[in-house]
């Protein structure tokens, strides 16, 4: 019997090989590039795929109930910058957080309503919140590009943090894949994700709850965001919002799906994002170490994008009669 | 004399699965070639593979003496080969001129003239229909006219219908069949597939019978009558089995009534729409495409809503309710079982255990939060052996079943819900002929076991043979209730179509 969340056989031949071109490239690098095969560098490579991983998390969820949320990175930095200004000006801790909280689920929320109760393309819903919520944090509630983490500050304590001397955000990034794991395979909710994102009508008519499920990924997806936000200040001590014009938001939709996650929704699972994480974190690598120029690095990285997204676009097809119009 | 069309040994398969099997087919020139047989019969794909809509899998075609294969309906239709489709394929945001034209336009388009023109043509096919109107605000007649008048349009040599007067009006039907006697004058051939076999036998050359995508008989006219032509469709085995006239005595008397519905509207799709619905026995719906029966289901569980004001009013036991989401409807047992099982049944991705699952959870009668893997095996391993789902292995998924196997699972994941009321939407379309009969025994049984049924159906038979009451559905409203015992297809049809 096919395991509940367990990608199915042509999809898994997709995880199959991105995990077989990972593990080649891997030992490719290891033998071809001195530096690589170190402790140090295993350790920065895992490190720096975390926060691309715990976004990737929440793309999936969102992605697997076929949908998308580009407003990911805009939460991510914008909440963050908007929690470390109220800090700086002295705005007390518990207060902050709890503004910053209320923000970030309302945008969530905002998503939600409006792809489920609006009926309005999620690629079009989440572009315009996210640049709302750039323009509008940047302009109104923080004064400059990047905010610094106050000293001694919880954030910049939990940068500090190891163990066995490998860094904090990579064992949330273990905890949060293994919640999400339990969540997607194991509850009632996760379920109704998958039959949700598979054939929404068909969802809707055995009676499924698909629009309160579809705003719960939304507030999850945002949610995430902000826990990646403080990752990336506690690791460097400061939050740059110039990231969200950056090309991270093509990096996370590149691990969700070239992991095998499907674009049509209802395929897919948390491995695809370890799977797809573990083979960007490798080639990001190993472009530094060969000292590729970072415009090289993102024309690499968008013929890989183009690529997983034909390829997925091949092997899980979309047909017409289950296509909308105007969806992604 | 040649043909105009030869079809050699052709067969095509859907996923392994055969839909038409070895057939040889011809069409001569300036004849009108009936296409009879059961639903699934392997009309359509046959029709299809001409019109280049689907590929042959095997076999050879020759248009005019040369072997082709069209890559598509376009290819087609420049060869002379034009279809109209059982499914409208119009434009709906598109005016009747505009869709009339699509695909011929001029680089350089002036409406008004398209508008004349339009007019003009529409005229000349006796086709009362304003080249201005939407075709989305066209009813179901009026649009096949204008799938008609574009397939005439485009002077094809061989026009095909698919099922064209399933929607007229005995009127309109006059009319229909005096187009075709003119193209056939004018060198046209025509292929019709129906299902109406007195039209068949008055206007066709030449029949030819499919049974279970095989080619069963192609003949003269003359030489067929309504029994040979039955007798071909069905075989002989298999029409004392499914479909043998009820006796009065055993009709299943009604029960308690469970739903009582009062006036209920949507838009001007169903009009002040009454019935009720009793426990322990069937009750059938017959209407034709556009009558409103899915619709007025549709309402009842919740998928679409009624009219806020002036929408009539629905009662489950006397307690008056209006649903926002089928999970409420759900949750009182009601249960419907779609007709467009790929597009709004099943869930692709998955296999049988999660499909059936699916229903339980939604159901909300799975307190736990936890999944249990092991409960979701025991629930697939017996209501497989209870509906008798084949599949090759356990892991199979459900697109790779067959039509009739796909029809159970979208089945079980609704009984998994333990209803009091089932509402089947079309059961049998598309399933195979030994799926009929097991899908029939599933619903009769559910009818013994008290539970109140509702079959849906454009298919006569289905519903002259399941039903013990039969409501016919006619303009968005149920206009007639007849007995199995005393109704005959033709009082029925009668009253569907008037």
């Amino acid at each position: 019997m096919n395991a509940i969340g367990r990608p199915s056989f042509r999809s898994l031949n997709q995880e199959g090989i991105v995990f077989a071109i990972a593990v080649a490239l891997f030992a490719a690098a290891a033998i071809g590039l001195p530096g690589f095969l170190t402790a140090d560098n295993i350790v920065a490579i895992v490190r720096s795929v975390s926060v691309l991983g715990i976004l990737a998390l929440g793309m999936a969820v969102v992605i697997i109930g076929r949908g998308i949320d580009l407003s990911a990175v805009a939460i991510m930095a914008m909440s963050v910058a908007w929690y470390l200004q109220l800090l700086n000006t002295g705005t007390p801790d518990g207060l902050a957080f709890a503004y910053v909280l209320v923000g970030v689920l309302a945008i969530g929320l905002l998503n939600g309503f409006l792809v489920a109760y609006a009926d309005v393309p999620a690629i079009f819903v989440t572009l315009a919140t996210g640049s709302f919520v750039f323009g509008y944090v940047r302009s109104q509630l923080i004064t400059q590009d990047a905010v610094p983490v106050p000293q001694g500050h919880w954030v910049e304590l939990l940068g500090g943090l190891r163990f066995l001397d490998i860094p904090v955000e990579v064992f949330v990034f273990a905890g949060l894949a293994f919640l999400f794991f339990l969540f997607l395979r194991y509850t009632k909710w996760g379920r109704y994700i998958y039959f949700a994102g598979d054939n929404p009508v068909a969802a809707r008519n055995i009676g499924i709850p698909v629009r309160p499920m579809l705003v719960l990924r939304y507030v999850l997806s945002a949610f995430v965001a902000l826990i990646a936000g403080l990752l990336t200040a506690a690791s460097l001590h400061s939050i740059n919002t110039r990231v969200v014009n950056s090309t991270l938001l093509y990096d996370i939709v590149l691990v969700a799906v070239i992991g095998g996650i499907g674009l049509s929704g209802g395929r897919g699972g948390v491995r695809n994002v370890l799977v797809g994480a573990a083979l960007i974190g490798i080639l990001l690598n190993a472009m530094t170490i060969i000292d590729i120029p970072l415009l090289y690095q993102n024309l690499i990285k968008a013929a890989i994008l183009l690529g997983a997204i034909i390829v997925d676009g091949i092997i899980n097809p979309r047909d017409e009669q289950t296509a909308q119009q105007g969806d992604i | 004399m040649e043909p105009i069309v030869r079809l050699e040994n052709v067969t095509k398969n859907y996923r392994g699965v055969p839909a038409v099997k070895n057939v040889t087919f011809d069409l001569r020139k300036g004849e009108i070639h009936a296409l009879l047989g059961e639903n699934g019969a392997g009309k359509s794909t046959l029709t299809k593979i001409i019109a280049g809509v689907v590929e042959a899998t095997s076999g050879r075609m020759f248009h005019n003496g040369r072997e082709i294969a069209y890559a598509s309906p376009h290819a087609a239709l420049e060869a002379g080969i034009a279809m109209v489709f059982q499914e409208t394929s119009l434009v709906p945001s598109m005016t009747v001129a505009q869709n009339l034209y699509l695909g011929t336009e001029k680089f350089l388009n002036r409406l008004r003239g398209t508008y004349i023109s339009a007019q003009q043509f529409l005229q000349s096919l006796n086709f009362p229909v304003d080249p201005n109107a939407m075709v989305a605000t066209l009813g179901a007649a009026k649009r096949q006219m204008v799938e008609i008048a574009r397939a005439v349009h485009h002077n094809a040599e061989i026009i095909i219908f698919d099922e064209p007067t399933a929607t007229l009006t005995p009127e309109e039907k006059r009319h229909f069949f005096a187009l075709i006697r003119r193209l056939k004058a004018g060198g046209v051939s025509i292929v019709f597939i129906s299902h109406a076999l007195e039209e068949a036998l008055a206007i066709a050359d030449r029949i030819t019978i499919l049974r279970d995508g095989e080619l069963v008989i192609t003949d003269d006219t003359a030489a067929f009558d309504r029994d040979r032509i039955v007798a071909a469709m069905v075989g002989r085995t298999l029409s004392g089995q499914i479909y043998r006239q009820r006796d009065e005595a055993k009709l299943r008397k009604a029960g308690k009534k469970v739903l009582s519905v009062q006036d209920i509207s949507m838009s001007n799709v169903v009009r002040n729409n009454s019935f009720s619905i009793f426990e322990g026995q069937i009750t059938g719906v017959f209407g034709l495409i556009g009558s409103g029966r899915t619709e007025t289901f549709k309402i009842v569980s919740g998928i679409y809503k009624r009219d806020f004001l002036r929408g009539g009013t629905i009662e489950l036991d006397d307690r008056p309710v209006r649903y926002l989401v089928p999970s409420e409807a759900v949750a009182d047992g009601i249960v419907y079982v779609t007709e467009d099982r790929k597009s709004e049944g099943i869930f692709e991705t998955m296999g049988i255990a999660e499909n059936l699952f699916g229903g339980l959870l939604a159901a909300g009668r799975e307190k736990a939060w936890v999944i249990n893997q092991q409960e979701m095996r025991q629930l697939s391993a017996e209501w497989t052996r209870t509906l008798n789902i084949k599949a090759i292995n356990d892991n199979a998924r459900v697109v790779e079943l067959s039509g009739g196997n796909q029809q159970k699972v979208v089945i079980g994941k609704g009984l998994v819900q333990k209803p009091r009321i089932v509402i089947f939407d079309e059961p049998t379309r598309g399933v195979d002929v030994g799926a009929i009969a097991e899908i029939h025994q599933i619903i009769n049984r559910l009818a013994d076991e008290g539970l109140a049924v509702v079959v849906i159906s454009s298919y006569l038979p289905e519903i002259m043979n399941l039903s013990d009451r039969i409501l016919v559905c006619r303009q968005g409203r149920i206009v007639e209730e007849f007995s199995p015992a005393e109704a005959t297809e033709e009082k029925i049809m009668y009253a569907a179509v008037h």
